[in-house]
């Protein structure tokens, strides 16, 4: 019996996944949560002008789902991967059921990774929904018109469209840190409720120190910091130092979880259940 | 070495901080073997077990299973093994069959035949569409047996199968169980009735926080029993008592309770309380109180007492 991989472990995962209500009200609210919040930003009469890209949100749709962006990084982000990742690992402890599926014929590790690629799958999915319902309702509600960048540069739309996505795309190395984050707090406590919760303090911690002064050191090895790299996209010259430095800050805090996780999950004692 | 042991477990330790839960246990099963593990609450029959399937690593001792060992085999140390630990537990929120479906993607296969056999086995064909929260205690410890032989097990390993049933469903499984060792298959049961074990199995290890106070056959556990012990009442138990003088092999005691409590041989109890009949003494109760086995667990797991020949 041997022959069991990953690939099996991983199928039962995302079934179960599947039958969730928890991880199918995620996606859904992914996709439909974007359209409230366009409009009801776009019916303000004042902008939120000390937001970035606030001044021009009301008048132009890539301005506005770069303010959603900003927003949805602060801990929108970490929150929606942490309901998955945060929670797959503590579920087994909580309905007893590692004793259940660690007497079949897949190993520890496996179901490790089988966990760990559903919880960044999921992740990544959430991304790409919440990336698309956001861009398209603030273009259709708003529209494309062509966009002042930070360096007060004007961007053609087709252009806008592109960095757009791209600046959206750059929240997903941050995003894998955190899902890699909420695995380990999800092996180590054992806890559903703080494997979802940890991550979004740590989140909300992390951008309060990120935004104190006198720590420049420290900032760029923070897991928030990457959040904001895409910055560099909209400036002109545009600037890309910070999104390497961030994917691999993210590489590094998910390296160091996912081997913490891995461990603590092997040599655990399985008692209850 | 003839025979490639199903279970050889030797010198198995386990200490859960100061408290030696396992302490150096040998437990030996051969294939075709029904084998019980007996013990009170705490006695360390659950550990034993949870480290025999891999959940916790033992301190010191070695543990293999049909030759593997968990540091060479890893998982493969299961093939052809299979049963549950304690009360079994599934996914609450999906239906009993999409449990069994996915415990059979971890074995490594779809098989849609075997699970709608299983499912008949324990009878839970009919409910199987229905989600694992709506099931009873019944129904959920029959759904960890069907777990189990849809990995079609030489070994089966059960973890006070009984535990929490209702008579009937005490009967049901213990009956199950019965077919299932007669079929050939080898049983390592755990349980804290020595009536289950001297009914199901050949062999036991009755274990006693965390050592073991006996091992070896039922039929060499028999020649051990006490005598069975009766409540007796009566009309005049100041008579009863002297009458008892007359049958040398016979002792008749008072309990706690000031109630008689009689002992020996059964045919000698019988000619006594014949005796006490033919003396006009009135009989109000006689009632067997404890198999002889039973007496004998209690002496063997009682931390005080000791028995001669044990272990
Ligand atoms: N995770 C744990 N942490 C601390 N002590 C434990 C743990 N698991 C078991 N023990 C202790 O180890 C001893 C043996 O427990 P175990 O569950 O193996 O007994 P048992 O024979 O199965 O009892 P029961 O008949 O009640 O099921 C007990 O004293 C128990 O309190
Ligand atoms: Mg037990």
């Amino acid at each position: 019996m041997s022959r069991v991989g990953v690939g099996a472990a991983l199928r039962w995962e995302v079934r179960k996944l599947r039958a969730q209500l928890r991880a199918r009200a995620v996606l859904v609210a992914a996709v439909l949560a974007p359209i409230p919040v366009v409009f009801i930003l776009h019916g303000q009469s004042r902008p939120p002008k000390d937001t970035l890209f606030g001044r021009f949100a009301l008048e132009n749709g890539f301005a506005l789902a770069l303010l959603v962006l900003g927003f949805a990084s602060q801990w929108v982000l970490p929150l929606l991967t942490a309901i998955v990742a945060g929670d797959v690992f503590a579920s087994e402890d909580q309905h007893g059921t590692w004793k259940t599926v660690l007497t079949r014929s897949t190993s520890r590790g496996q179901l490790f990774w089988a966990k760990t690629i559903t919880a960044c799958g999921f992740a990544a999915i959430v991304l790409l929904l919440l990336t698309a319902s956001t861009i398209v309702s603030s273009l259709l509600v708003v529209g494309h018109q062509p966009l002042t960048g930070l360096s007060g540069q004007t961007i053609p739309a087709a252009t806008a469209l592109k960095l757009v996505t791209a600046s959206w795309a750059t929240m997903l190395p941050p995003m894998l840190g955190f899902t890699c984050l909420a695995l380990l707090l999800s092996v180590w406590s054992r806890n559903p409720a703080i494997g979802i919760a940890a991550p979004v303090v740590i989140a909300m911690v992390m951008q309060l120190l990120g935004s104190l002064g006198g720590i420049d050191a420290v900032r760029p090895l923070l897991l928030s910091t990457p959040f904001e790299a895409w910055h560099g996209l909209l400036a002109a010259p545009h600037f890309t130092g910070p999104l390497t430095q961030g994917a691999l800050v993210c590489a590094a805090w998910g390296a160091v979880s996912l081997l913490g996780a891995y461990l603590v999950l092997r040599r655990r004692d399985i008692t209850g259940g | 070495m003839t025979e490639q042991l199903a279970v050889d477990a030797v010198g198995v330790t386990k200490s859960f901080g100061s408290l030696r839960a396992v302490d150096d246990i040998t437990v030996q099963v051969a294939p075709g073997e029904v084998y019980g593990v007996l013990g009170p609450n705490g006695a360390g029959k659950t550990t034993f077990l949870r480290m025999l399937f891999g959940l916790i690593r033992p301190d010191a001792g070695t543990i293999r299973v049909f030759g593997r060992t968990w540091e060479k085999d890893g998982i493969n140390v299961l093939d052809g093994v299979a049963g549950f630990i304690e009360s079994p537990k599934f996914y609450p929120y999906l239906t009993g069959r999409q449990n069994l479906e996915g415990l059979a993607l971890l074995d490594g296969g779809d098989r849609a035949d075997r699970l709608a056999e299983v499912l008949e086995v324990v009878d839970l064909t009919d409910r199987a569409g229905d989600k694992v929260s709506g099931y009873s205690y019944g129904m959920r410890q029959r759904l960890g047996v069907a777990a189990s032989l849809l990995r079609d097990p030489r070994l089966l390993v059960l973890d006070e199968p009984a535990n929490g049933l209702d008579p009937a469903g005490i009967r049901d499984m213990r009956a199950l169980v019965k077919r299932l060792a007669g079929s050939g298959l080898t049983v390592l049961l755990s349980s804290h009735h020595m009536d289950e074990v001297e009914e199901i199995c050949d062999n036991v290890t009755i274990m006693r926080t965390g050592s073991v106070a006996f091992h070896g056959t039922i039929e060499k556990l028999r020649t051990m029993a006490p005598d069975p012990g009766y409540a007796l009442s009566t009309g005049d138990d100041v008579r009863a008592r002297e009458v008892a003088g007359r049958h040398p092999s016979v002792a008749v005691t008072t309990d706690p309770d000031a109630e008689l409590v009689v002992t020996g041989p059964r045919d000698d109890v019988a000619a006594y309380v014949a005796d006490l009949v033919r003396s006009g003494i009135r009989l109000d109760g006689f009632i067997a109180t404890r198999t002889p086995l039973e007496s004998l667990f209690f002496m063997l797991t009682d931390a005080e007492s000791s028995v001669e020949g044990a272990a």
